[in-house]
């Protein structure tokens, strides 16, 4: 499994990168970490005539803490979160999830920018981003602009990037002291893509909670209905109703077993948010 | 098109002349002869081909060589006169933690890198950490086997004399109860 | 609870029959020296990507070469001398057909071989095959055993009448009696997934010319070098004096390294033709989609009993779906004729009618994967024992063992006529039942589990046929039959000892239990002796590993030889010593009279470099060849039981086994370490196959797991701690005792695990009947059953 020939270029700087992809005489892809683009060109599944190295440039390595929010560069590894070598925005959150993705040697070498272009549905930071209510900052032909994780991720291997656009950082806004996070996953092997993935984040003393459901054939889905209930106060059992109507409606076509599923992953979710609230820090 | 790639591999300055599309571990098995790197699937998910690039674990078989300039690889050849992986080889050999052969560099390689990183792992979190390399001769027993008795030796190695002497595990002690 | 070996032990033979000698092997892997077949290069080589069929079932009209390639790319007719591979079984009805080394009509599955690129690279290779432009008329695809099953199907082989291989029928005994006084009737239907084989290294060939032999040289990723040599040279017309196999190191082999593959046929007669080295990696994507694969059965059953569960007869129906070409030496029909002769496992069945079907699809080729037919079988039987135990309220575990052949009755002929030699099957299950704990994990059951998940128990027991002759083979139909192993036992003048033999090591520890057997016989140190093997120039011509036979039939040969070797050398060594023969003994590589020793490397040294000081009438030279077959060629039967709990999640479907033990016996260990890894690494595969494993294809018969992403096997966590509990009853018929067991742990675990998943669920009233048990697959049983209440 060898892939197709194609022309490399170590871009130096941002512009240069954006430069090089928007010239669509060429078809060029970035390469981050290669986690994933590497393995498809092995498999001869992503034609590509240029590929644009990013690894060098030192502007999408930075992390910038800011009073409310930590940028970090998309070409933040894995096991960078995993080993908290960057200051963390998410109450434990993001290592977490770093800390689980895959496997350490593509996590060293697996970026957050990398992995949120591909937008792949099962992807751990697409939903964990979104969770998060972190911003897309991306640069392009046109110069720069933010696009909030939830509009950034538009379907199945679809995101809001344009021609020649990159993602620069991701932007993750500090979270309060008082929220916590619960996170569940269902997945048939360590380390490989999950079945079903759910974040809930309550925040009790504010009386507020976000709840994303991620790995469901498409975007990632916020479920606002029942995060509203769940903020009310609602996290037992009697959730499972809320839950399964707004599954429903949702609009995506899922089998009766995935959505028995997703529901209980949706659940324990909230209920180990709802544990890690009752214990004092 | 070819990319000229210098890096270190194995305490060696390296140049080569590659095609773009040339994954670090063909620089490796077919340029350098240096063939202890196994190739399983070529789509990262097996772990055969582990290596270290800049002293992390990495996937050889999805690592452009062009995107290495510069940097140092270690292949399994490179640790031969390392202590730590003499170590962790003498327990794979105690304990039985290989069959065919074919995934065990790779298995060292993640070994090497697991026990520097956590040095008192044990039990599942071995198994955990190691699920990025698969073996379909072993079902794993004898490889956590080694490995924890690796970890066992090393902390002796790294313990005054006269501490507490490591007990060894017997190749196919029976574990008790469920 | 290891049980204390039969065998006898004298002093001086620490290293020998039961002793868990670390490997000799061990050295070059570790050190990443060992020399798989992508390591070799010769000078001159190019390397090969196969153009490959993109449909499961077209003609092909035409093929389009770019120009620039023209030159780089063969076809059919390029290797027009090279016969096709025709495995057909001896057995009247079989269907034959020719698996040519590259097809020119049409093509019959994906992945099917229509050309050889070369170039100096395998991306440049790749990158012809890709530029191959080739003009199909695209055929309806047999995808599926019901579509191949319907009198209108398409045909696989035009010159059939039909899809079908083979259709043998088993009747022995009364059936009609049987169904009149039975008080219980169970069925049953069971389907197994199709399994690809996923050794870590896949296959490869490389094949050249030695000028200064004038032979062909083909290096080979292959389980059986001499019998590839046989029929290779049979297929490209050429002495076998003029060709040579090699087997590397071989990273893993399972069975689907164990068939004469056409890679290997169209690479050999390429080279040939070209006089030009070629090498051929196989990638994982090809592996998965064109190597033979492994274990599709569909299984309609019934049991007969009376009241308290005993089985009174046994119906069956097994269809294996064989894909598009017979696997020689196997043939198509060798699945379903192991599986329908192994069914009634370790029970006293007396009445016993099977069908076994072997068809034909657009798919590719089945072939032996561990535990053959017999998984299946295990399968079948085990599920089918449960449900009858259940039809009559007791406890699966009782009424198991109840209907096993009881140690008085070795040996037992089954109704299929296959010979149990020797073996105590209940004691075995109960040693399983009580060491995972059963009574507990009822009481467990009685209360749900916290977290809701739910607790299952099940078990699964088998007898498996191992190191079989003769007699077996023949049976079977086969064109080649197994009937022996040789082994060339020789010194070298400085005292080492060299053992030659004709199977192929691939991670069992032969390099180092056969040195073990060697041990036995001379007390020569395990680190002295080394052995050779996987060369068809080395070594005496012998059958190769497969079917649980190495240990058994190479360790009878080593034995042999070496036994008349012992007696040489103490001849030698009484003479040097000036002692009474009687009163040499051998040791630690010395022959010993009292206190006083000479050396192996002494005694070596006279027998080749110094005549003058043998006895008289004594001839040079210090080496032994010997063949060995065991005593009956029927076959020494290893069985075990598993028993399995685990958790089932009926949020999720997720399963997590929590104990798994085994309690086997394959009668005398000669090394318990490598012994106890073989079942461990057997059950980490019959875990796959019970969880994960599965390649289906789609209604254009398009294989759909083509990735280790979609094809999961099992990793670190998956497969839990297992515990192994070892009981040794001698064969008879054996030397030491000896029975193979290198695919029982492979054997057993669908069938406990789905067992185990069914007790889980019973409260439910859901039930799974396939394998592998996906999570999607045990949520769509859960919600069934609930939907069936409603």
């Amino acid at each position: 499994m060898k892939p197709a020939a194609f022309t490399y270029h170590r871009a130096a700087t941002v512009d240069e990168a954006v430069a090089m992809l928007a010239d669509m005489s060429v078809m060029s892809r970035p390469l981050a970490g290669g986690q994933s683009l590497v393995p498809m060109l092995n498999l001869r599944l992503a034609p590509v005539d240029r590929l644009i190295d990013l690894s060098r440039i030192a502007a999408l390595k930075e992390i910038g803490e800011e009073k409310d929010r930590i940028r970090y560069g998309a070409l933040t590894t894995h096991a960078a979160f995993e080993d908290r070598r960057v200051p963390d925005a998410s109450n434990g959150l993001m290592p977490y999830v770093g800390a689980q993705i895959a496997y350490r040697a593509v996590r060293t070498r697996g970026t957050i920018g990398g992995a949120l272009a591909l937008a792949d549905p099962a992807a751990d930071w697409l939903t964990t981003v979104i969770a998060l209510e972190a911003d897309i900052l991306i640069a392009g032909p046109a110069g720069r602009r933010t696009v909030a994780a939830a509009d950034f991720a538009v379907g199945p291997y679809m995101t809001a990037l344009q021609d020649g656009e990159i993602v620069e950082a991701v932007a993750v806004p500090r979270r309060s002291a008082s929220e916590r996070w619960g996170h569940e996953k269902a997945a048939r092997k360590t380390g490989e893509y999950a079945e079903s993935m759910a974040i809930a984040l309550i925040d009790a003393a504010r009386a507020t909670a976000r709840l994303v459901l991620g790995a469901a054939d498409g975007a990632p889905i916020v479920l606002a209905r029942t995060a509203a209930e769940v903020a009310a106060g609602r996290t037992d059992d009697s959730l499972s109703p809320v839950i399964d109507a707004e599954l429903a409606a949702c609009g995506r076509d899922f089998s009766p077993a995935k959505r028995r599923m997703h529901a209980t992953v949706v659940l324990r979710a909230v209920r180990k948010a709802v544990l890690a609230s009752g214990q004092r820090a | 098109m070819k990319i000229s790639v210098s890096a270190t591999v194995n305490g060696t300055r390296q140049t080569f002349e590659v095609e773009p599309r040339t994954s670090l571990a063909d620089v490796l098995r077919e340029e350098l002869r240096l063939t202890a790197t196994h190739l399983g699937c070529e789509h990262g998910v097996c772990g055969a081909c582990t290596v270290l690039i800049d002293g992390e674990p990495a996937r050889s078989c999805i690592a452009l060589a062009a995107s290495i300039d510069g940097a140092s690889v270690t292949t399994l050849e490179g640790l031969a006169d390392d202590p730590t992986m003499a170590t962790i080889k003498a327990s794979f050999h105690d304990q039985h933690g290989l069959q065919c052969g074919f995934c065990t560099p790779g298995m060292l390689i993640s070994s090497w890198d697991l026990l520097k990183r956590k040095p008192g792992i044990e039990g599942r979190d071995i198994r955990v950490a190691m699920s990025g390399n698969l073996c379909r001769c072993t079902g794993y027993q004898g490889i956590v086997r080694s490995i924890e008795h690796a970890a066992h030796a090393l902390q002796a190695q790294s313990e005054p004399a006269g501490a507490n002497p490591t007990a060894s595990k017997q190749p196919h002690k029976e574990e008790a109860g469920s | 609870m290891n049980q204390s070996f039969v065998s006898p032990r004298e002093v001086g033979r620490e290293q020998g029959i039961g002793a868990s000698v670390k490997r000799n092997e061990d050295r070059r892997f570790l050190d990443g020296q060992g020399e798989y077949l992508g390591d070799l290069r010769v000078p001159g080589m190019a390397e090969v990507a196969f153009l490959r069929s993109p449909l499961a079932h077209a003609r092909i009209r035409s093929i389009d070469v770019p120009e620039a390639y023209r030159g780089s790319v063969f076809f059919a007719k390029d290797i027009a001398f090279a016969k096709p591979i025709v495995a057909a079984s001896t057995a009247k009805g079989f269907n034959a057909s020719d698996y040519p080394a590259l097809v020119s009509d049409k093509v019959r599955f994906v992945g099917d071989l229509i050309g050889i690129c070369i170039a100096p690279t395998r991306a440049e290779a790749e990158d012809i095959a890709q530029a191959c432009v080739i003009d199909f008329e695209e055929l309806p695809a047999v995808w599926d055993i019901d579509v191949a099953l319907d009198a209108d199907a398409p045909r696989v082989h035009d010159h059939w009448p039909n899809n079908v291989y083979f259709d043998s029928k088993i009747e022995n005994g009364d059936l009609d009696a049987v169904r009149a006084k039975a008080a219980v009737t169970v069925r049953k239907s069971l389907r197994m997934g199709r399994h690809v084989g996923v050794s870590m290294e896949g296959r490869g060939v490389l094949a050249h010319y030695n000028r200064r032999l004038d032979e062909l040289t083909v290096y080979s990723s292959t389980q059986f070098p001499h019998v590839i040599r046989t029929i290779m040279a049979q297929c490209l017309g050429v002495s076998e004096a003029k060709l040579r196999v090699i087997a590397p190191d071989v990273g893993g082999g399972f069975g689907p390294k164990n068939n004469f593959h056409p890679e290997e046929l169209a690479i050999a007669a390429l080279s040939m033709k070209l006089n030009r080295p070629l090498r051929w990696i196989e990638d994982r994507r090809e592996h998965l989609i064109a190597s033979p694969h492994a274990r599709e059965h569909r299984y309609d059953l019934t049991a007969y009993a009376d009241a308290r569960g005993k089985l009174l007869g046994l119906e069956a129906r097994v269809v294996v779906d064989a894909g598009a070409y017979s696997v020689w030496p196997w043939t198509a029909a060798m699945e379903a004729g192991m599986s329908s002769g192994i069914m009634t496992g370790p029970y006293d069945i007396p009445v016993y009618h099977a069908r076994a079907l072997t068809l034909a699809t657009n798919k590719s080729p089945l072939g032996p994967y561990r535990g053959v037919g017999r998984t299946g079988a295990c399968f079948a039987i085990e599920t089918l024992v449960d449900a009858v135990a259940h039809a009559v309220g007791r406890e699966p575990a009782d009424v198991r063992i109840e209907n096993m052949v009881p140690i008085s009755a070795m040996p037992y002929r089954s109704v299929t006529h296959k010979l149990y030699d020797s073996g105590d099957y209940p004691a075995c299950a109960r040693q399983a039942i009580e060491a995972i704990g059963l009574a507990d994990i009822r009481a467990r059951q009685r209360k749900p589990l916290p977290d809701g998940r739910l607790i299952g128990f099940g078990m699964a027991s088998y007898t498996e046929q191992s190191a079989h002759g003769t007699a077996e083979w023949v049976a079977r139909g086969l064109p080649v039959v197994f009937g022996f192993e040789p082994a060339l036992a020789r010194f070298t003048p400085d005292g080492k000892l060299i053992l030659f033999v004709g199977i192929q090591n691939h991670g069992q520890g032969l390099e180092t239990t056969l040195a073990q057997v060697a041990h036995q016989e001379l007390g020569i140190p395990v680190e002295d002796v080394i052995v050779r093997h996987g060369d068809s120039s080395v070594s005496p011509y012998g059958m190769g590993t497969f079917a649980s036979r190495s240990m058994t039939m190479a360790g009878g040969a080593v034995s042999v030889a070496c036994t008349q070797l012992a007696e040489k050398v103490t001849r030698i060594g009484a003479h040097l010593l000036q002692a009474p023969k009687d009163a040499v003994t051998l040791a630690g590589g010395k022959a010993f009279f009292g206190q006083q020793s000479v050396s192996f490397a002494q005694i070596a040294e006279a027998a080749f470099l110094h005549p003058e000081r043998m006895p008289e009438g004594e001839d040079p030279a210090l080496e032994v060849s010997a063949v060995y077959q065991p005593g009956r060629s029927t076959g020494a039967f290893s069985y075990a039981t598993h028993a399995c709990s685990l958790a089932v999640d009926p949020g999720t479907g997720h399963v997590e086994i929590l104990d798994y033990v085994v309690c086997h016996d394959c009668g005398t260990m000669v090394n318990p370490m490598i012994v106890e890894a073989q079942v461990v690494g057997g059950v980490a595969q019959g875990l796959g196959t019970a969880l994960y494993e599965e390649m289906p294809y789609d209604d254009n018969g398009q294989p759909l797991a083509s990735t280790f992403l979609d094809y999961m096997i099992p990793g670190a966590t998956e497969v839990p701690d297992v515990r192994v509990l070892h009981m040794e009853t001698p064969s008879p018929h054996t030397r030491f005792g000896i029975k193979g067991m290198g695919e029982g742990g492979a054997i057993a675990p669908p069938a406990a695990i789905i067992n185990a998943i069914n007790d889980a669920l019973r409260p439910l009233g859901a039930e799974v009947t396939q394998t592998p048990a996906t999570p999607e697959r045990v949520l769509d049983a859960i919600l069934a059953a609930a939907e069936a209440r409603a």
